[in-house]
């Protein structure tokens, strides 16, 4: 045995942790009393988000108006594909009995509109979007090419189908004055988005760089067109642009139209009292069986007024105590039956 | 070459070469039937299907790059694998074809290959070779044709077996030119398996002469003490027995394998549902709701019906839910086994240092398997045993030699030093031999006539042959190694067997030479089991030797020997209680007159035509009687090291043990015993022992009755629960049996028993018994015996052997392993793991293989569950997006999510995870069983995972919709997009599976078990092991007529008449003896030469 010759000394297998099966490892033992504590304290973290959520949330203020119903005769007049191009205003009242304190944000809320349907979500070009080659068309099936064999700027049935309805809120401050809330429509995006994901094309002069693009059949303007106020915001990095084209996961989803200018009359907030909207409907919705909706809604740290995370975290922290008061009950059971057996 | 004859008899059956093929493809079909072969894998199969969907534009909803990239890889790997194991086979194959050997062309002799040997050929065979086909001996250079084989590649014995020419044919002795005329015509049986049985005629000169076994020598056979023989091809290449007996390969699979393919198809279906849910979803979601989206979305060209719509999304939520089983799945499991396979080459605990030889796992696709074994079936020689035997004890008039001093053990008293005695002293000692009690040899010094006459017997009763090698130095040919051990132990003590002539024996005898002459030779046979010698010594006193097993002997002896006898006997209890082989040992004085009436009487009986065997054996009992004692031998068949501590660890951990041996039932008993297998405290041991149909049957039935009958008994006294029927619920009414039970078959019987109608009953049978012994049996039916328990048992099986007889079950048991670092390697290369001892046997399956399996349940487990989890999110999402195929993830990451996000922690468990020690697992043989229940993963298991991964898609899925459905970033951005909602999903979906690996069965620290369970080493046994005389009947009388003595020991011309008188029909006899009747062979085949 002990005269090994030298070549077989290398068939040996090496005496490594790794080949031997002996690296170091950890194995987790679970005490009742441990068990027991990280129960306890899920448990009570759990509840504590979930008050704190839900008490956040209903510190939000959100008033929500639906105007499918209200603008009926605009919507009946927009079924018709072939009046596009007549205008059709409906005006919508409402009274605001608290005022909203801090900043406020103006949604359109969408019901029904499929925003996640496989082929809505891949009907867009990001290359083209991106400014680099206005022209690249490939992905943007159903909407490439305009009648003319004219590649469509921006292209796709996202773009084509852009929410289009302009809002605009008035203040009543009595019954002959109305002012307008100043709204800011810019800050309206995600960073990345603004700035990485859409970019215009270089040149300084819009229209000419689209040239030999045509718009998407169901935009009544061109993209750089969009904005006649301000000039920047035009072309792919216009804000309500850049919202409609991050698509909405599920069928019903509401957009970020304007924040509030917090300048004179409402440095504080929107006051309480009549406003209404003066809203040009243009985006037809009754064709799908969707409705539309306008939102006001104010925000705290952790977002707008669902209630639905502090209710899941409170009903999962209860479920934990619940769960970690059976155990210990049945903990203690055991342990003095098991005391009782040996004092027998 | 052909012997001269007509072209046309030639043609009548298409003869097979010599070339054999063991490899299964050639560079041309290697592509196809590799691809064939693979494509059958249900997976690899669904994954083509898939492929093909997704290449379809209209309802690919993933790119294809998906699919074909792990696809590709997958069949790359296994067909690269294939490849270099077939291209080993070839290397295997080729070095067999290219063997030489001396074949007679055109009356010279001529080297040649192996491969282009054929039928009716002339090949010459010198010493130690391997004969290339099956050969009918012609001629050789031992007188009257004789000569040795070996056939331990057959059938595993290692004794060499005598075969002679025709005398017709050995006349030809070495003259080319003769042979090369020989024109014989051999007529005989189709090719067959049948090691043991060959009919034929061989026509020449216009007489016939019968052919049996003893006139064929067999393809691989090895050519032993005999210079040189010829023999012509009658089987070559594939229509050898041994090609014959060798079982197919075939490709093996794991039982978990087989459930996943199972479970494959079950998911397909689910599948199949979920995707008919979501196109009828899709089709009324067309019809009420997306037939008014089309402004925003126009319909494509030929799509324009919802129903049609429907169909398409079928198809595309087929594709997106394949990940249910993604391909990743099978890789991991492969690179997991692999892992496995790994750790068995490297462990330093299976490391055999003497031979240096490491485990190896041959094949990488069965290590969890190993954790399943339910019946392991071991060869005997070689694997449970060294095939060593040493002479261990002896008990000479009443008192015992040789107590081996054991640490263990209180006996130890008797030996001063735990030196072994030297002998170096002497001249011609066998220095292997070792002895541990200096008593024996101051005895012999003393001169104790008891001590001597017994060494003499040892000396002067055998039929050992002697021979001085070219260094001077004494060889022993044995034929039984039993007898060698005997001999040789009487040589280190100084009784040295020097050399033989047909009437005389010279021994030395503590340095003087003394000759003795050899009056009579009582040869051995089964009914006998004794052997016996009458010699007269140099005084001229006549005197009868024998030795024989004790419980024949012992019948024998005279009336005076009462004391001595139940001494003996008590010591014979001793001896076989530790498993020894025992042999008595007795002489007897005899009177000159007598001797000569007996003679005279034996000589008349040889000459008698009409029941010479019977009076023969009436004269044999005759003067074997009134014996007198002189004491026992024990022998040790020595086993492998650790074997009864392996034996006894497996059996607690509810593995059963089958020997499957081509070696004697004595042997084998004896070895059960040994090995602990077979104990007294057995309630009952079968042995089936019938030679047709119709006795096996009956002796099946009887054991069953019996068994039951005694069943019944025990189990009207106390009710008794067996482990196994409460952790199986549907076990079979045989299960109930308690109580140990053995059962012992051999070979004859076990061809009846394995015709299709008794083979239920030996089934159940065998299978209620605790240890199965077959003795006997040829390659193939050990391979029939796997079959029969892997078909009807549904058990997973477990070959060990180390020779080419064992291929055959090696290849045909769920998992083969060969013995390694022996000379031959076909059963290492037929086995799927090999290593160098049987007792690694243990670690294999007790620590590597329940690992293996521990992992690779807890993988697969985790595994279906991440998977469910991950993809019937797109289920739910399929309700909100109008059952669009819209994925939730990025494609991306679907495709990613397998092979990146969550794939190294589930393989670091599953490669190195380990819920018990290695030590524990050793020490607790019954963590085994939930592998054998098949307890960590099967159907009931999977659907847990299922339903877990159900739920988590459900939480995964709603718990962020609630969240998402009417949320503002804090800054008033809406996130409730498709992309956020995409990656917070993704996100959360890799925390919560990777946070999921945990254990999925709690890590079972179970206690030692107590010390009365583990392996006893010693054992007290009343039973006495009989004597395996291992050399074939017959032998004897070859050696007394002096047929086989070399021609260097010219039989004295003093002895010629006495030579003649025993000798004139030995070879009649020895022919008698084995011949079956050739009147019914068959006649399907004819070999013209």
């Amino acid at each position: 045995m002990e005269e090994r010759p030298q070549h077989c000394l290398s068939r040996l297998p090496d005496n490594s942790a790794l080949k031997q099966q002996e690296l170091p490892a950890h194995r987790l033992y679970f005490t009742a009393r441990r068990v027991l504590f990280v129960f306890f304290t899920t448990g009570i973290f759990c509840l504590c988000m979930g008050i704190i959520l839900i008490l956040s949330a209903r510190s939000t203020q959100e008033i929500e108006i639906n105007y499918t119903r209200i603008c009926a005769n605009c919507a009946k007049l927009r079924e018709n594909a072939s009046n596009f191009d007549k205008e059709c205003t409906c005006s919508i009242p409402f009274y605001l009995s608290g005022k909203m304190m801090g900043n406020v944000y103006m949604y359109y809320k969408l019901y029904g509109f499929y925003q996640n349907l496989y082929r809505y979500v891949r009907s867009r070009s990001n290359r083209q979007l991106v400014g680099k080659d206005i022209k690249a068309v490939e992905d943007c099936a159903p909407f490439k090419m305009s009648d003319n064999k004219t590649p469509i700027v921006p292209c796709g049935a996202i773009a084509n189908s852009m929410f289009n309805d302009t809002i605009i809120l008035l203040h009543n401050i009595n019954s002959s004055v109305q002012i307008k809330v100043p709204m800011l429509k810019s800050g309206l995006t995600w960073w990345t988005d603004k700035y990485v994901k859409f970019q215009n094309p270089s040149s300084k002069n819009l229209a000419d760089e689209f040239r030999g693009t045509t718009k998407p059949p169901n935009w009544p303007k061109p993209i750089y067109d969009l904005d006649k106020k301000d000039p920047r915001n035009n072309g792919f990095l216009n804000d309500d642009f850049i919202v409609w084209m991050r698509a909405a996961a599920f069928p019903t989803f509401k957009k970020l139209y304007g924040r509030l200018n917090r300048t004179h009359h409402f440095t504080e907030g929107l006051p309480a009292g009549n406003y209404s909207f003066n809203i040009t409907y243009n985006f037809p919705v009754t064709r799908f069986h969707g409705e539309k909706s306008v939102v006001l809604s104010t925000l705290t740290w952790c977002g707008g007024n669902s209630l639905f995370l502090g209710l899941a975290y409170t009903v999962t922290g209860a479920i934990t105590w619940l769960a970690s008061f059976a155990m210990m009950a049945i903990h203690i059971m055991l342990k003095n039956k098991k005391m009782s057996f040996f004092h027998q | 070459m052909s012997n001269a004859l007509p072209q046309t008899n030639m043609m009548l059956f298409l003869f097979q070469d010599n070339r054999i093929h063991t490899s299964k493809y050639s560079i041309l079909t290697f592509l196809p039937i590799n691809l064939f072969e693979q494509f059958q894998r249900v997976a690899n199969a669904y994954f083509l299907c898939l492929l093909i969907l997704q290449l379809i534009p209209e309802i690919s909803s993933l790119t294809w790059f998906t699919t074909i990239v792990p696809l590709v890889l997958v069949i790359t790997m296994t067909a690269v694998k294939d490849a270099t194991d077939d291209y080993f086979r070839h290397k295997s194959d080729n070095q067999v074809n290219n063997r030489q050997s001396e074949v007679l062309i055109d009356s010279k002799l001529q080297n040649e290959k192996w491969m282009n040997v054929k039928v009716g050929d002339i090949i010459k065979l010198e010493n130690n070779q391997f004969v290339a086909a099956d050969l009918l001996l012609l001629s050789s250079s031992e007188p009257h044709g004789l000569c040795y084989v070996e056939t331990a590649e057959l059938d595993g014995e290692t004794n060499l077996k005598v075969r002679h020419a025709l005398s017709v044919t050995s006349e030809l002795g070495a003259d080319i030119n003769r042979l090369a005329r020989f024109d014989g015509i051999v007529v005989c049986e189709v090719p067959n398996n049948k090691l043991d049985k060959f009919m034929g005629i061989l026509s020449w000169k216009d007489s016939k002469h019968s052919l049996n076994n003893e006139k064929i020598i067999l393809r691989g056979c090895i050519l032993r003490n005999t210079s040189w023989c010829f023999g012509m091809v009658i089987f070559a290449g594939p229509d050898t027995k041994l090609m014959q007996n060798s079982g197919k390969t075939k490709f093996k699979r794991t039982s978990i394998d087989r459930l996943m393919n199972t479970l494959v198809l079950w998911i397909f279906g689910f599948l199949i549902c979920l995707g008919i849910i979501l196109a009828i979803g899709n089709s009324i979601w067309e019809s009420q709701i997306g037939d008014q989206f089309r402004t925003f979305l126009f319909w494509n060209e030929g799509e324009k019906s919802s129903v049609f719509s429907g169909f398409l999304t079928f198809w595309s939520y087929i594709i997106i839910l394949n990940t249910v089983v993604p391909i990743s799945l099978y890789v991991s499991v492969e690179v997991i086994r692999l892992g496995h396979s790994y750790f068995i080459n490297w462990d330093r605990k299976m490391y055999y240092s003497r031979k240096a030889t490491p485990a190896e796992a041959r094949t990488t696709t069965l290590s969890e398997e190993l954790g399943q074994i339910e019946y392991i079936f071991s060869d005997k020689t070689g694997t449970l045993t060294q095939n060593i035997m040493t002479f261990r004890r002896c008990s000479i008039n009443g008192r015992i030699y040789g107590e081996v001093p054991d640490d263990l053990d209180q006996k130890t008293e008797i030996t001063q030093k735990k030196e072994p005695v030297d002998f170096s002293v002497k001249s011609q000692v066998d220095r292997e031999f070792q002895f541990f009690d200096h008593n024996l040899m101051e005895s012999i010094k003393m001169g104790d006539p008891k001590v001597h006459e017994f060494l003499r017997v040892l000396a002067l009763c055998h039929t050992v042959m002697s021979e001085e090698n070219s260094a001077g130095e004494l060889i022993y040919q044995v034929q039984s190694p039993d007898e060698g051990a005997l001999v040789t132990a009487a040589r280190n003590f100084g009784f040295i067997f020097k050399s033989r002539t047909p009437e005389t024996i010279t021994i030395e005898e503590l340095g003087t030479l003394v000759t003795y002459q050899l009056l009579a030779f009582l040869d051995f046979n089964n009914t006998r089991k004794r052997m016996s010698v009458i010699v007269r010594n140099p005084e001229g006193q006549i005197k009868l030797y024998s030795k024989g097993a004790d419980t024949i002997l012992f019948e024998k002896l005279h009336p005076s020997n009462e004391v001595l006898l139940s001494l003996t006997s008590d010591h014979l209890s001793e001896f076989a209680g530790e498993g020894l082989r025992t042999l008595a040992i007795a002489y007897r004085d005899l009177d000159d007159k007598y001797f000569k009436e007996w003679h005279k009487m034996v000589e008349d009986a040889n000459a008698a035509t009409e029941e010479r065997d019977e009076r023969i054996a009436g004269l044999y009992e005759e003067i074997e009687r009134d014996l007198m004692l002189l004491g026992a031998t024990a022998v040790e068949d020595k086993l492998q090291e650790g074997v009864m501590e392996t034996v006894a660890s497996l059996s607690l951990a509810n593995i059963k043990i089958w020997v499957l041996t081509g070696d004697k039932q004595e042997t084998a008993i004896n070895i059960g015993y040994a090995c602990n297998m077979l104990t007294d405290d057995m309630n009952d041991v079968f042995v089936i022992a019938g030679n047709n149909a119709v006795e096996v049957r009956e002796e099946l039935r009887k054991a069953k009755e019996n068994l039951s009958g005694q069943n019944r008994n025990v189990s009207n006294g106390h009710v008794v629960c067996e482990k196994k029927q409460q952790l199986e619920l549907d076990s079979i009414v045989e299960e109930t049996v308690t109580g140990d039970y053995a059962l012992i078959i051999n070979g004859h019987s076990l061809a009846h028993a394995l015709e299709s109608d008794v083979k239920n009953d030996l089934l159940e049978l065998a299978c209620m018994c605790k240890t199965v012994v077959c003795c006997r049996v040829t390659p193939l039916q050990k391979a029939q015996v796997v079959e029969l328990v892997k078909k009807y048992r549904n058990a997973v099986t477990l070959a060990i052997g180390d020779g080419a007889n064992d291929v055959s079950m090696i290849k045909s048991a769920h998992i083969g392993v060969g013995i390694s670092g022996q000379e031959g390697l076909q059963a290492v290369l037929a086995s799927d793991y090999s290593f160098a001892q049987f007792r690694y046997l243990q670690r294999l399956l007790l620590v590597h293989g329940r690992w293996s399996y521990f992992r690779m349940c807890k993988f697969l487990c985790y595994f279906f569950y991440k998977n469910f989890a991950f993809t019937l999110v797109h289920f739910w999402f399929g309700f909100f997006c109008g059952f669009s195929a819209q994925t939730v993830y990025d494609q991306w990451f679907i495709t990613l999510f397998n092979i990146v996000y969550t794939s190294l922690p589930v393989l670091a468990m599953g490669i190195f995870d380990q819920d018990v020690s290695d030590q524990n697992s050793m020490d607790c043989p019954q963590l085994y069983e939930p592998g054998q229940l098949n307890l960590l993963f099967n159907k009931r298991k999977f659907f847990i995972c299922v339903l877990h991964g159900i739920y988590t898609s459900i939480a995964l899925f709603f718990i962020p919709y609630g969240a998402f459905y009417n949320v503002a970033g804090e800054d008033g951005q809406h996130i409730a997009d498709y992309q956020s909602f995409a990656v917070t999903m993704a996100t959360s979906l890799v925390i919560v599976v990777s946070v999921q690996i945990r254990r999925w069965q709690k890590a079972q620290k179970k206690a030692r078990p107590p010390s009365s369970q583990r392996p006893r080493t010693r054992r007290s046994s009343s039973r006495r092991s009989g004597y395996a005389f291992a050399h074939q009947e017959g032998y004897g009388e070859l050696i007394t007529s002096g047929k086989n003595m070399r021609t260097k020991n010219p039989p004295p011309t003093s002895g010629l008449e006495k030579t003649h008188y025993n000798s004139t029909s030995w070879i009649e006899n020895l022919c008698k003896k084995t011949t079956e009747t050739v009147s019914s062979f068959s006649q399907d085949k004819t070999v013209k030469l």
